[in-house]
C-alpha cells in the first residue's frame, strides 16, 4: 500500500494530507506546531498517521513538504549575517531600493531596514557595461581586505551582486571563486546564479534573501531528511515552491529563495486542483487564518503568477503565485474610536492570547468572538478537539464595545462581521481591478480555518453568487503539494528590439534555457518522465518602463518568426492594458522558460450521488440579519454526495465552520464539495 | 443620527471604488508619468464636487482635499455620459499648471446627479515654449501650453473630436496625451459603475446622506487632531533659493493661529507674484488643496489612518493676498509651482513644529529634482531623450529615530529607474548612485542622508535638465538643537581641474567625457548631537554615513581609524561649554547671514511697500530693492532702498493710501 503525503506547516497547526495511491483513500490530520522544536510535530504526525490510519512509514513513497521556516527567518530577522560585494559607488543600491515608500502620507514613512547594512557592504573596482564589455578590471587584491573585514564583523556568508551580471557574469564568478578560495568556510551566492535578470536592486535583494535564509533552511532540511530516514520513510522529501511547483530538498538547501512563499502558493495550487475537479474555470480563493486573509485568482483554470510578491517587508522578484494579503483574520481585533466609529483590524490577537473566546487571556473582541456571539461557532467541539470555545467570554468582550456603541451585543457582533468583511471587500476590488476582471463572474472558494466562516458574507459584499466549500478546507495547502509538479523557472535577459536581428540571440538563449531546464529536471531532480516546457518573453514597447509576459511558441524562435512574437505581444498588450500600438517598435527584455516534470495525476475518490436532505445534528440559535433565528446545524461528515439543504444553516466540522445565509441553497457534489447558489 | 457602522462600511466601499479607479487608470495609461511617476489622482466627489474618497497606495498625495465645484459649475446642463475637463490654472482654480488635465463625470440616479467621479493626469507635454511645457524661466501662462477652460470633452459618451484634434495639433506627444486621457475616462466609468452599485447596496438616501457623513467624520478627526495642539500663534518663514533668473530668494511666510479645533494659515508676508513660473495659482481659495498638502502630511502623521477627504480641510482657513506668489493674478506663469509647493510644505511643517515639537520631524530635504538627459547615441546616430533617477533627499530626523535616507517624508511617492535599464537604453555611464556622507543634519537623531548621482556622457553638447532643484543655499533646518542639513549642488567634473559648480542652475551642457554630479540636500537633525549615543555615531562612521571628522566636530565623538575612543569622547563631550537655551531651529550659516540683512522687520517693510503697489510693479520693485540693498552692502534699510529705487524709476506709482492702510488683499 503506497502512500503519498503532503505536509504544510502553518502558524498554529501542521497539516497532513495522505493519499493511498491504489485505493485513493485520502486522510487528513492536524497537529499543533512545536515552535521550540521544529520538526518534532512532523514525526508526531507521522506516528499518529501510522497509529490511526495505518500509514506505514516504509510505504511513504512521496513526501511533499511546504514550510514557513524560510519566511519566518525573514519576518523574525533571524537570518545569516551577510556581507555583500558590489560595485564601488553603488553600495547604497540596496538601501535606496526603488525609492517609493509604503505609507507615503506619513512623514515618518521609512524603508524597512535592509537585511544587509552598509557596514557589511563592500564596493570593488571592477565594472562591466550594459553590452557586457569590461570598463574596469577586477582587482584581486581588494578581495583579501574584504574577506578579512567581513570575517572580523562576523559574516557567515557572501552575496555577490555586480552591475550587468545578467549578461556578463564573469566578474561575479571570478569573485565567487576567489572568495571560496580565501574563505572556504563561508558560503557564497552570486546574483547571476540565483536569478540572472536585469534590474540591479531586484536581482540583489533576491540574492540577499537567498543567502539570508540559507543556513536555517538548509539546517532544517538536513534535519528533516534525517528525521524521515530515522522512521524508515523511503521517500526523498520534495518541497513546494513559490512558483507553485516542486523541487527536491537537496536543491532547496541552496535555492532557498524559491520556497519562501511555498505555503500560500501551494494553497492556490490545491484550490486550483479542487476547482478543476469541480468543473470551475474562474475562481477567487479566500484563505483566512488567524491574522490575515489571502486572496488569489484562478483565471480560466490557471493560477496567476507575478513578481514582486511580498516576503515580510521585502519584495520577491522570482516568479511566484500571486496572492494578495490583508490583515483581517479570525483574530482581528475590533475597537471603537474616539468618535464612536467601530473599526476591525489590522491589529490581531494572533494565536496568543488569541480571541477572547479561546480563554487564553485575550480580552479584546475579535472577529472569531463576534462569530461566537452570533452563534455560528462554539456549538460543537472543533479543531480536532484541541480548542474549546467559551461563548460567555466572547459575549463579555463584545459587550464592552456594544456599550460604547449603544447597540445590542448581537447587533454589535454582526457589525464587527460586516466591517471585517468590508475590509476584505476593498482588497478584492483592488485585486479584480488590477487584473481587469469582473469578479461577479467568479466562484468563491473559501478555505483555511476562517474562510468558510466569512466566505458567504464576503460573497454578498462583492457580488459573487456562487460559493464552493471544499470537503477539507483546513488542508488545501497540504493537498496542493500532493498535486503539484516539479517546476523550474529559467530566465535570460535579452534586452533588444524584437526584430529579425534579434533572432540569433533569441535562438541561442532558448537553446541555453532548454538545456538548463533539462539538466535541472534530469540531473537535479532525477526526473525520468516526459519533460514539458513553457516559453514566454517579457516584452514591451520600446521606451516603456515595464514589461508584460507574453506566452510564445517555440517554433516562432526556431523559425525566426519575430513578427509572430510581435503580434502575440500586441494582442497580449491589448488584453492586459486595453490598448495596443501595432505600429510601434517592440522590445524583448527577458526570455523565460519553465521546465515541468509532471506528477502522476491525483484522482480523488468520488461517491455516487443520491438526492437527499440531511438530518441536522441539532437546531441552534443564531443571530442573523438583526434577528434571532433557529437554524439547522449539520455535521460535515453527515453530508454525502447529493445532500441538499437551504440556508440559513451552519455546517460544522473539526477545523472550520461554514455559515450559510438565507439567500443561498446548498448541494453536495460527488467529491463532497458543498456548492452554494442563490435560492430560486 | 447616521449609523456609524454603515459609515465605516460606506467608507470602505468608497475607498474601494477609488482604488478600483486608480488601478484601472494605472493599468490602461500610456505615459511614464502615470505608469512610473504615478503623477495622477482619482477620486469620488459628492454632488457639490467635494472629494469624498481617494486611493491610499496609488497616485500622488496632493489632492485628497480637492474641491472641483467651481470648475464643474462652469459648465451647465450635464447629461449622462458627459465628461467635463480643464487644464487651465485660471478657470475655476482646479488645474494648477497646464500639463495637469482634470476630468469629471456626473453619476446620475433617477435623473439626478448624486455624485461625480473625477481625476487628473499629468500630460507629458501640453505644447508651449519648451518641451514638457515646464521651465522656471517662463513668465506668463501663455508660454506654458495650450489651455482649455472647463468644457465638455465627451457628450453623452462620445468624445468631442474637435477638442482632441486641437490638442493633437498643439502638443508634442499627442498619442500619450490622448492615450492617458482615454485611460482616465475608463477609470471614471469604472468609478461610476462602482458608485451605482454602492447606491444599490446602501439605498440612495443612505448613500446621499453617507457622503456628507464621511466628510463630517474626516472633519471631526481633523478637529480632534487640532484640539490636541496647544492654542497659539506660530510664525515661520522659509525660502526657495531663487525666485527667477534674477536669483533673489523667494520667501514664503506663514502665521499659523491655532484656536481650539480650528486653524488659520495667514501667508501674508510671502513674496509678490514672480516673473517666473514658480507661482502657485490658488485663486485665493481659503481651502485650496494645493495650499494644504503640508496639512495632510501633518494630520496623517499625527493620526495615522485618518480618513482622507475634503472634510479634512474644513477646520483650516488660508489667507493668501492677491498678487502674491501663492495667489498670482492672471497671466502669471505657474508651471514650476511644484518647487514652490515643496517650500510651502516645509513652511507648514516649521509652524507646526513650534506648536508640537515632540510629535513632528525636522525639515525634509525638500528638493525633488527630476533629471532628464538629451544626448546622442553614437552607435545609432540618433538623439536620445530619457528621464534618469530623481535626486531626492532624506527625511527630517524623527522624534524617536533617524530621518529616512535618500527618500521619505513628503517625497516618498517618487520612484527611481534601475541603473542597468538606464545604461542599456541611454548612452551614459553611471559613476555613482548612492547616499552622500555627512549630508544629514547632525542631531540626537540624525537627518536622512542626501542622494548623490553622477554619470558620464560621451556625446558633444549633451543637455541635462534638473528640474525642481532647490536648497543649494537655504538648508533644510534642524530642530531642538539638531543641525541644519547639507546643501544640494550640481557639479561638472567634480574633483578635477575642470570642476564647475552650477549651484541652483537647472541646465548643464556637457561635452564628451564630462561627468555630472548632482546631489540633493539632506534632512534636518533633531536634538543635541552631543547627546547622540557614541555607539550610534560609531555605527554611522562604520556605515559611511558620517565621516570621522564630522563625528569629532559635530558629535564630539572621537573615532580613529574606525575605532571608538570612549574615554576621549567622554572627556571631549564633558569639556564642551554649556550650550544654554538652544533656539528651536537651526538654519545654518547661509540663512543666518541672509537674515542679518533681511530681518523680519525688513521683510515687513518690503511686504507693505509691495502690497500697496499695483501687481505688475511688484516683482520689478522687489528685484530693484534687492539690487539696491546688495549694492549698499546691506547697510541700507528697505525704506531707504525703496526711496533710491523710486529716484531711479520715477514712473513707480505713488502709494496714495499710505502703506499703513494698504489694501488687505485677499
Amino acid at each position: 500500500m503506497a502512500w503519498k503525503i503532503g505536509v504544510d506547516i502553518g502558524g498554529t497547526f501542521i497539516d497532513f494530507c495522505a493519499l493511498e495511491q491504489e485505493t485513493r483513500r485520502l486522510v487528513t490530520l492536524k497537529v499543533l506546531t512545536t515552535p521550540d522544536d521544529p520538526g518534532r510535530e512532523l514525526l508526531t504526525g507521522i506516528e499518529r498517521l501510522a497509529e490511526t490510519e495505518g500509514v506505514v512509514p516504509e510505504a511513504i513513497e512521496v513526501f511533499v513538504h511546504g514550510t514557513t521556516v524560510g519566511i519566518n527567518t525573514v519576518i523574525q530577522r533571524k537570518g545569516a549575517r551577510l556581507a555583500l560585494v558590489t560595485n564601488a559607488g553603488f553600495e547604497d543600491v540596496v538601501e535606496l531600493a526603488r525609492l517609493r515608500l509604503p505609507d507615503m502620507y506619513s512623514l515618518f514613512c521609512a524603508q524597512p531596514e535592509p537585511l544587509v547594512l552598509r557596514d557589511m557592504i563592500f564596493g570593488i573596482s571592477g565594472r562591466v557595461l550594459s553590452d557586457g564589455s569590461e570598463a574596469a578590471a577586477l582587482d584581486p587584491g581588494e578581495l583579501e581586505a574584504i574577506v578579512e573585514s567581513a570575517r572580523a564583523k562576523g559574516a557567515e556568508g557572501f552575496v555577490v551582486s555586480l552591475l550587468h551580471s545578467y549578461i556578463a557574469p564573469a566578474h561575479e564568478r571570478a569573485v565567487k571563486r576567489a572568495l571560496e578560495r580565501m574563505a572556504p568556510d563561508l558560503f557564497v551566492f552570486t546574483s547571476s546564479e540565483v536569478w540572472p535578470v536585469i534590474r540591479e536592486y531586484e536581482r540583489s535583494v533576491t540574492t540577499i534573501l537567498n543567502g539570508y535564509v540559507h543556513p536555517r533552511v538548509s539546517g532544517y532540511l538536513t534535519g528533516l531528511e534525517a528525521a524521515l530516514a530515522s522512521r524508515g520513510v523511503p521517500a526523498r522529501p520534495l518541497l513546494t515552491k513559490s512558483n507553485g511547483g516542486l523541487m527536491n530538498a537537496a536543491e532547496g538547501k541552496s535555492a532557498c529563495v524559491n520556497m519562501l512563499l511555498s505555503g500560500t502558493a501551494s494553497g492556490v495550487i490545491g484550490a486550483a486542483h479542487l476547482a478543476g475537479q469541480a468543473g470551475l474555470r474562474n475562481v477567487l480563493t479566500l484563505d483566512i487564518g488567524g491574522t490575515s486573509a489571502d486572496l488569489a485568482l484562478i483565471v480560466d483554470g490557471e493560477p496567476q503568477f507575478g513578481t514582486g510578491e511580498a516576503v515580510g517587508e521585502f519584495p520577491l522578484y522570482i516568479p511566484s503565485v500571486s496572492v494578495s494579503s490583508i490583515g483581517i483574520g479570525g483574530g482581528s481585533i475590533a475597537r471603537v474610536d474616539e468618535l464612536g466609529v467601530l473599526k476591525v483590524g489590522p491589529d490581531s490577537a494572533g494565536s496568543l492570547p488569541g480571541p477572547a473566546c479561546y480563554g487564553r487571556g485575550g480580552r479584546e473582541a475579535t472577529i472569531t468572538d463576534a462569530m461566537a456571539v452570533l452563534g455560528y461557532i462554539g456549538q460543537v467541539p472543533m479543531a480536532y478537539g484541541q480548542l474549546a470555545i467559551d461563548r460567555d467570554l466572547a459575549h463579555r468582550a463584545v459587550a464592552v464595545l456594544a456599550e460604547r456603541l449603544g447597540r445590542g451585543v448581537e447587533a454589535t457582533a454582526e457589525a464587527i462581521l460586516q466591517i471585517g468583511v468590508s475590509e476584505i471587500f476593498v482588497e478584492v476590488e483592488k485585486l479584480a481591478s488590477r487584473y481587469g476582471v469582473d469578479i461577479r463572474d467568479f466562484t468563491l472558494m473559501p478555505f483555511g480555518g476562517g474562510g468558510p466562516m466569512l466566505g458567504c458574507f464576503l460573497a454578498r459584499e462583492i457580488g459573487v453568487r456562487r460559493i464552493v466549500a471544499p470537503r477539507r478546507p483546513g488542508v488545501v495547502s497540504a493537498l496542493g503539494g500532493l498535486v503539484a509538479d516539479l517546476k523550474g523557472d529559467f530566465i535570460r535577459t535579452v534586452f533588444r528590439l524584437c526584430d529579425d536581428d534579434a533572432a540569433a540571440a533569441l535562438e541561442r538563449c532558448l537553446e541555453e534555457l532548454t538545456a538548463e531546464g533539462e539538466t535541472w529536471l534530469r540531473k537535479g531532480q532525477g526526473f525520468a518522465g516526459p519533460i514539458r516546457t513553457v516559453v514566454s518573453a517579457d516584452m514591451r514597447y520600446a521606451g516603456q518602463s515595464f514589461e508584460i509576459e507574453v506566452p510564445l511558441e517555440r517554433a516562432w524562435i526556431e523559425r525566426v518568426d519575430t513578427a509572430a512574437m510581435r503580434r502575440a505581444f500586441h494582442d497580449q498588450h491589448l488584453a492586459v492594458y486595453d490598448f495596443n500600438d501595432p505600429a510601434a517598435a517592440v522590445e524583448v527584455v527577458n526570455l523565460r522558460l519553465v521546465a515541468i516534470g509532471e506528477s502522476e495525476p491525483v484522482v480523488f475518490p468520488s461517491s455516487p450521488s443520491r438526492k437527499e436532505t440531511p438530518r441536522p445534528a441539532k437546531m441552534i440559535e443564531v443571530f442573523l440579519d438583526g434577528a434571532h433565528r433557529t437554524v439547522p446545524l449539520y455535521r460535515r461528515e453527515d453530508l454525502v454526495a447529493g445532500s441538499h439543504f437551504d440556508g440559513p444553516a451552519v455546517v460544522a466540522q473539526e477545523d472550520t465552520t461554514l455559515a450559510v445565509p438565507a439567500w443561498l441553497t446548498a448541494h453536495v457534489d460527488e467529491v463532497l464539495n458543498i456548492h452554494l447558489e442563490p435560492a430560486e | 443620527m447616521f449609523d456609524t457602522v454603515t459609515l465605516r462600511i460606506l467608507a470602505n466601499h468608497s475607498r474601494a471604488a477609488a482604488e478600483n479607479m486608480a488601478r484601472t487608470l494605472f493599468r490602461t495609461a500610456h505615459s511614464a508619468f502615470v505608469k512610473e511617476t504615478q503623477d495622477f489622482t482619482v477620486m469620488i466627489l459628492d454632488p457639490q464636487g467635494r472629494t469624498v474618497a481617494v486611493p491610499m497606495d496609488f497616485g500622488a498625495t496632493w489632492y485628497p482635499g480637492l474641491t472641483c465645484g467651481r470648475a464643474i459649475g462652469m459648465i451647465d446642463d450635464y447629461r449622462p455620459g458627459d465628461v467635463g475637463f480643464t487644464n487651465d490654472p485660471y478657470s475655476g482654480y482646479l488645474a494648477t499648471h497646464a500639463p495637469d488635465t482634470h476630468l469629471w463625470k456626473p453619476v446620475f440616479h433617477d435623473g439626478e446627479i448624486v455624485a461625480w467621479t473625477a481625476g487628473h493626469i499629468h500630460n507629458t507635454d501640453m505644447g508651449g515654449a519648451v518641451p514638457a511645457s515646464l521651465s522656471r524661466s517662463l513668465t506668463e501662462i501663455h508660454q506654458e501650453g495650450l489651455r482649455f477652460p472647463p468644457m465638455k470633452l465627451m457628450r453623452e459618451g462620445v468624445f468631442d473630436e474637435q477638442i482632441l484634434k486641437i490638442m493633437a495639433t498643439n502638443v508634442r506627444k499627442p498619442d500619450l496625451n490622448v492615450g492617458d486621457i482615454k485611460a482616465l475616462v475608463g477609470a471614471l466609468n469604472t468609478g461610476e459603475r462602482k458608485v451605482l452599485s454602492m447606491i444599490e447596496k446602501f439605498g440612495i438616501e443612505t448613500f446621499r446622506e453617507g457622503l456628507g457623513e464621511l466628510l463630517d467624520y474626516a472633519e471631526a478627526q481633523a478637529r480632534g487632531v487640532l484640539a490636541d495642539i496647544p492654542d497659539g500663534r506660530y510664525s515661520f518663514a522659509d525660502y526657495a533659493d531663487e525666485d527667477s533668473v534674477e536669483g533673489n530668494p523667494c520667501r514664503l511666510n506663514l502665521t499659523l493661529t491655532i484656536e481650539g479645533d480650528s486653524a488659520v494659515l495667514d501667508f501674508t508676508g510671502s513674496d509678490p507674484q514672480l516673473a517666473s513660473s514658480l507661482n502657485v495659482p490658488s485663486g485665493g481659495d481659503p481651502r485650496h488643496s494645493m495650499l494644504l498638502v503640508g496639512i495632510y502630511y501633518v494630520l496623517y502623521t499625527l493620526k495615522p489612518g485618518i480618513l482622507l477627504n475634503q472634510g479634512l480641510t474644513r477646520p483650516f482657513t488660508c489667507i493668501t493676498p492677491e498678487g502674491t506668489v501663492l495667489n498670482p493674478q492672471f497671466p502669471a506663469a505657474v508651471g514650476m509651482r511644484s518647487l514652490t509647493c515643496a517650500r510651502l510644505r516645509s513652511v507648514i511643517f516649521g509652524a507646526f513644529s513650534q506648536a508640537i515639537p515632540q510629535r513632528l520631524p525636522a525639515a525634509p530635504a525638500g528638493n525633488n529634482c527630476i533629471v532628464n538627459v538629451m544626448t546622442t547615441d553614437e552607435r545609432r546616430r540618433r538623439t536620445v531623450i530619457a528621464a534618469v533617477n530623481p535626486v531626492v533627499g532624506g527625511g527630517g530626523a524623527m522624534p524617536h529615530r533617524d530621518g529616512t535616507n535618500g527618500s521619505g517624508a513628503d517625497a516618498a511617492y517618487l520612484k527611481n529607474t534601475p541603473i542597468e535599464i538606464t545604461e542599456a537604453e541611454t548612452p551614459i555611464q553611471f559613476v555613482r548612485y548612492g547616499l552622500r556622507p555627512d549630508s544629514g543634519g547632525a542631531g540626537r537623531w540624525r537627518g536622512g542622508l542626501a542622494t548623490e548621482m553622477a554619470f558620464r556622457v560621451f556625446a558633444p553638447d549633451s543637455r541635462i535638465t534638473a528640474r525642481n532643484r532647490d536648497r543649494s543655499f537655504f538648508r533644510p533646518w534642524g530642530v531642538l538643537g539638531g543641525r541644519a542639513a547639507g546643501l544640494s549642488d550640481m557639479v561638472v567634473n567634480p574633483g578635477t581641474p575642470e570642476e564647475r559648480r552650477l549651484g541652483n542652475t537647472d541646465i548643464a551642457v556637457l561635452q564628451p567625457g564630462d561627468v555630472l554630479s548632482i546631489h540633493s540636500a539632506g534632512g534636518g537633525g533633531r536634538g543635541d548631537p552631543f547627546e547622540r549615543e557614541a555607539w550610534r555615531v560609531a555605527l554611522d562612521v562604520a556605515r559611511g554615513y558620517v565621516g570621522e571628522a564630522s563625528a569629532l566636530q559635530d558629535y564630539g565623538v572621537v573615532i580613529r581609524e574606525g575605532v571608538l575612543d570612549e574615554a576621549a569622547t567622554t572627556a571631549l563631550r564633558a569639556a564642551r561649554a554649556p550650550a544654554g537655551a538652544l533656539p528651536h531651529f537651526h538654519f545654518g550659516p547661509e540663512r543666518e547671514s541672509y537674515e542679518r540683512s533681511w530681518t523680519t522687520e525688513a521683510y515687513d517693510a518690503l511686504t507693505a511697500i509691495l502690497a500697496a503697489l499695483p501687481v505688475h510693479w511688484r516683482f520689478f520693485v522687489k528685484t530693484e530693492i534687492f539690487a539696491a540693498r546688495r549694492a549698499a552692502d546691506g547697510r541700507q534699510s528697505v525704506e531707504e532702498a525703496f526711496a533710491a529705487v523710486r529716484r531711479r524709476f520715477p514712473q513707480i506709482p505713488q502709494i496714495t493710501q499710505g502703506i499703513e492702510t494698504a489694501e488687505a488683499c485677499g
